[in-house]
């Protein structure tokens, strides 16, 4: 028997569905490959659907809407126009045929219309024969490969953090002397030697806090828990946070986001000469960073930026390079490699400010888009998922992959969306106060394509 | 497994001859060691004895130089599939699923085959008896190798292990001048050694470089603590991941599931789940008794400490055995040596 391809197409209840119907009327043909599933609006087709069809092995998605214009409630399909070519962006990244998955408009009365994407989209898959995106857990074995393209290391230049220390501790002091904030969020050495996080809520405890080259932790984190208002309680007093300029982006992003009022933080931003990675070299986000000085900051602590190197290679856009220059099946065995080693143990989710759902939409327990199990295609899933939720909200701290207990490089994916979503939209995350411009909608910027 | 033992001996043999027998053995059997897989250091099947992170040999490690997951993982894996439903109209099918392949673990520190031991406690001493932890365990041998050193972030001596422990491993190696002595510590593990071939030998000094002890609180003295302000202080930079969880040799939560395989096909799954996560605790209707991060940090420092030995019965031995792990992979620091250590001050 030759190879039939199996086809799910999200078509919209409006347009494309009544479309599909208004073929079947005209007996006009169609492949009987596909299968229609009714949703409301094109825009309700979440990345999660479009993998849970591939992961249950579905060969193609086809995902049809109404015209741009058309649309039953407005702008839903604005968001399908915006969001599927970065999801397919994100898939090809993975290792998925792009050809694979197709959004198109359809309306109500072109029969003929459907009937054409439909064969078009069902021969082109058939061209590209069976999928090989699930995998079979009692039958795959995994093979881990490593990008040759290899990081450039460069030495951590000696810096002097005595004036960055005491600056901090002089303006947290003042600030909680004044009652200006309640609480200081910033960095402390513990017995041990090491660098963390740490929480001051008195003028006297801000002896504890400290500058250093090993300040990477993200501490912006905290701000929407600490922030947050409850029943029945003052809200909280504001808080001053010390921040890198990466973390002073994610400060706009949840603004952007109504998690807080500009007025509830201080930032205390710190010129930044880079941090270091735990074999004491420059960390790969710093070498690639373009800013010394925090975005958002309401007390500057400037210390010598002399040292500071811009821009010295381009480590992550060389492994993006490399990825896209490789076959699907060789971009699919690389990730898979990567995936393999996850534990699922959320850290990446956990330390990034950006994840902060109050129940994560992989770990609901009534969500059907993805197991609980810490198999391979559940692990894939929740990755993607993740890079596609941060696409045009990720500030690119990359605590994500210094978080990873297991080294998976999770901080390429969501470089690649960066670069997807800087092409189509122009749209650096954090550096107004503007929402990801995939939740918004189209406004003439979006080239088709 | 006990009178034959008396009669038990230790063999001396080079690193060519422990490649060449760990060759054989994976040629025959599945033989799990630490292996150098993309950047991390991990216990994961090889298949040949080249392919062992040998200490020295192989760069630095981006941690200590033990695998970042314990050997738990061998025993409970991530996720386990307990049976398969297979329904084909009105027919239901149920298939077992159990593990029944004979698996040799190279490379086991004393920390890791004492925290599979305290599983025991749970899995096997305690009924109902677990199957599934039960047939990895009689299927599974392991090859232990005394540390000489303790890492950065060991601690083992301090929660009363040591380095070169053998009591719980079926073979044990001591390093010895670039040489191995071999020790048969089961008659499983006898059973293995190539008594024949090697050069007899006396089990020698076996000494390591101890480092400072630090006082870790006595078990009935936690319940005092429970109310203290300290764990809100402390669990402020806590993240509420899993990660401290997951490595850990001993943390053994499960969530079980049914979930689709394809149309027609189902599993009933297992999975690692951790107190640290919000949901753990939900109950119906939406109440979660563990809301606050405190509470959750608090209940992981508890269950080692205080809840696992006094509901299973350990004594005075903790559930933590001092491999470090959690210290390392945190992403916020919290450093489990420093609270035991600020409990045992604030007492």
């Amino acid at each position: 028997m030759s190879y039939e391809p199996r086809i799910i197409a999200f078509l919209c209840t409006w347009c494309s569905y009544t479309g599909a119907d208004t073929a079947g009327i005209a007996r006009i043909k169609s492949p009987a490959n596909i299968r229609a599933i009714r949703v409301p609006c094109s825009g309700r087709v979440s990345p999660e659907l479009v993998m849970s069809a591939f992961n249950q092995g579905a060969d193609g998605v086809l995902v049809l809407g109404c015209h741009i214009g058309e649309c039953h409630y407005d702008t839903g399909n604005h968001r399908a126009a915006k969001r599927l070519p970065i999801l397919r962006s994100l898939l090809a990244f993975t290792g998925l045929e792009p050809e694979r998955l197709r959004l198109d408009w359809v309306s109500a009365s072109e029969g003929e219309r459907f009937s054409k994407i439909a064969i078009e989209f069902t021969e082109a898959v058939r061209s590209l024969g069976p999928i090989h995106w699930r995998v079979d857990p009692d039958e795959r074995k995994i093979v881990c490969k490593s990008l040759t393209a290899v990081q450039e290391i460069l030495p951590y230049p000696e810096t002097n953090c005595a004036a960055k220390t005491d600056a901090i501790r002089q303006k947290a002091r003042e600030l909680l002397v004044n009652g200006q904030v309640g609480c200081v969020i910033g960095y402390e050495t513990s017995q041990r030697g090491r660098t963390r996080p740490t929480f001051v809520y008195s003028p006297e405890e801000t002896d504890r806090l400290v500058w250093n080259p090993d300040c990477s932790n993200n501490l912006t984190t905290y701000l929407p828990a600490k922030l947050q208002l409850k029943k029945g309680k003052e809200p909280p007093k504001p808080i001053a946070v010390v921040v890198k300029p990466c973390d002073s982006k994610s400060i706009n992003v949840m603004l952007a986001e109504n998690h807080f009022q500009r007025n509830q933080v201080h930032a205390l931003g710190v010129a930044c000469e880079g941090i270091r990675d735990s074999e004491g070299n420059m960390q790969v986000r710093c070498v690639n960073c373009q800013e010394a000085v925090p975005i958002v900051c309401d007390t500057l602590i400037s210390g010598d930026t002399s040292s500071f190197i811009p821009r010295l290679s381009s480590y992550a856009k060389e492994e993006i390079s490399e990825l896209h220059n490789a076959t699907p099946a060789e971009r699919m065995e690389f990730w898979l490699g990567q995936f393999d080693h996850c534990i699922r143990c959320y850290a990446c989710r956990q330390a990034c400010p950006m994840c902060n759902c109050l129940v994560c939409l992989y770990e609901s327990d009534n969500s059907t888009f993805i197991g609980l199990g810490i198999g391979l295609n559940e692990k894939r899933t929740f990755h993607l998922g993740r890079a596609y939720h941060l696409a045009g909200r990720c500030v690119g701290c990359n605590e994500c992959e210094r978080a990873c207990p297991m080294g998976i490089p999770i901080g390429l994916l969501n470089q690649k969306l960066a670069e997807e979503i800087e092409a189509a939209f122009d749209h650096h995350a954090g550096l107004t106060v503007s929402p990801s411009p995939i939740v918004t909608i189209l406004s003439g910027e979006y080239k088709e394509g | 497994m006990s009178k034959s033992i008396a009669e038990k001996k230790h063999w001396l043999i080079s690193q060519t001859e422990l490649e060449s027998w760990l060759d054989g053995i994976a040629n025959a059997r599945t033989l799990i060691a630490p292996r150098q897989v993309s950047g991390i250091m991990r216990f994961c099947q090889v298949e040949k004895s080249d392919e062992i992170a040998w200490h020295g040999k192989t760069q630095k490690t981006k941690l200590a130089s033990r695998p970042v997951m314990s050997i738990k993982e061998i025993f409970f894996p991530p996720t386990e599939r307990m049976f398969k439903i297979k329904k084909n109209r009105q027919e239901i099918h149920l298939e077992e699923t159990y593990p029944d392949w004979e698996t040799i673990v190279f490379g086991v520190r004393p920390c890791d085959a004492r925290g599979v031991k305290l599983l025991d406690a749970l899995f096997l001493d305690t009924n109902p008896v677990d199957s599934f932890f039960a047939r990895r365990r009689g299927n599974t041998t392991l090859i232990g190798l005394a540390c000489k050193d303790l890492g950065p972030t060991c601690f083992c001596t301090s929660v009363g292990g040591t380095p070169n422990d053998s009591h719980d491993m079926d073979i044990m190696l001591y390093e010895k001048d670039g040489d191995y002595v071999v020790e048969a510590v089961t008659e499983k593990g006898r059973f293995l050694i190539l008594s024949g071939e090697w050069k007899e030998t006396d089990l020698g000094s076996r000494q390591f470089n101890d480092k400072e002890h630090f006082p870790v609180p006595e078990k009935g003295r936690w319940p005092e603590h429970f109310n203290d302000e300290y764990w809100s202080r402390i669990s402020e930079r806590c993240l509420s991941c899993r990660a401290c969880a997951y490595v850990c040799p001993t943390c053994r939560c499960f969530s079980v599931r049914d979930e689709i395989i394809k149309p027609g096909e189902f599993e009933r799954i297992r999975c690692w789940d951790s107190c640290a996560g919000e949901n753990y605790r939900r109950v119906a209707g939406g109440h979660k008794p563990r809301a606050e991060k405190s509470e959750r940090l608090r209940n992981r420092f508890f269950c080692k400490f205080y809840y696992y030995p006094e509901q299973y019965g350990l004594g005075t031995s903790s559930a933590c055995t001092g491999c470090g792990r959690c210290i390392d992979v945190c992403p916020a620091g919290v450093d489990i040596t420093e609270v035991l250590m600020d409990l045992e001050k604030s007492a």
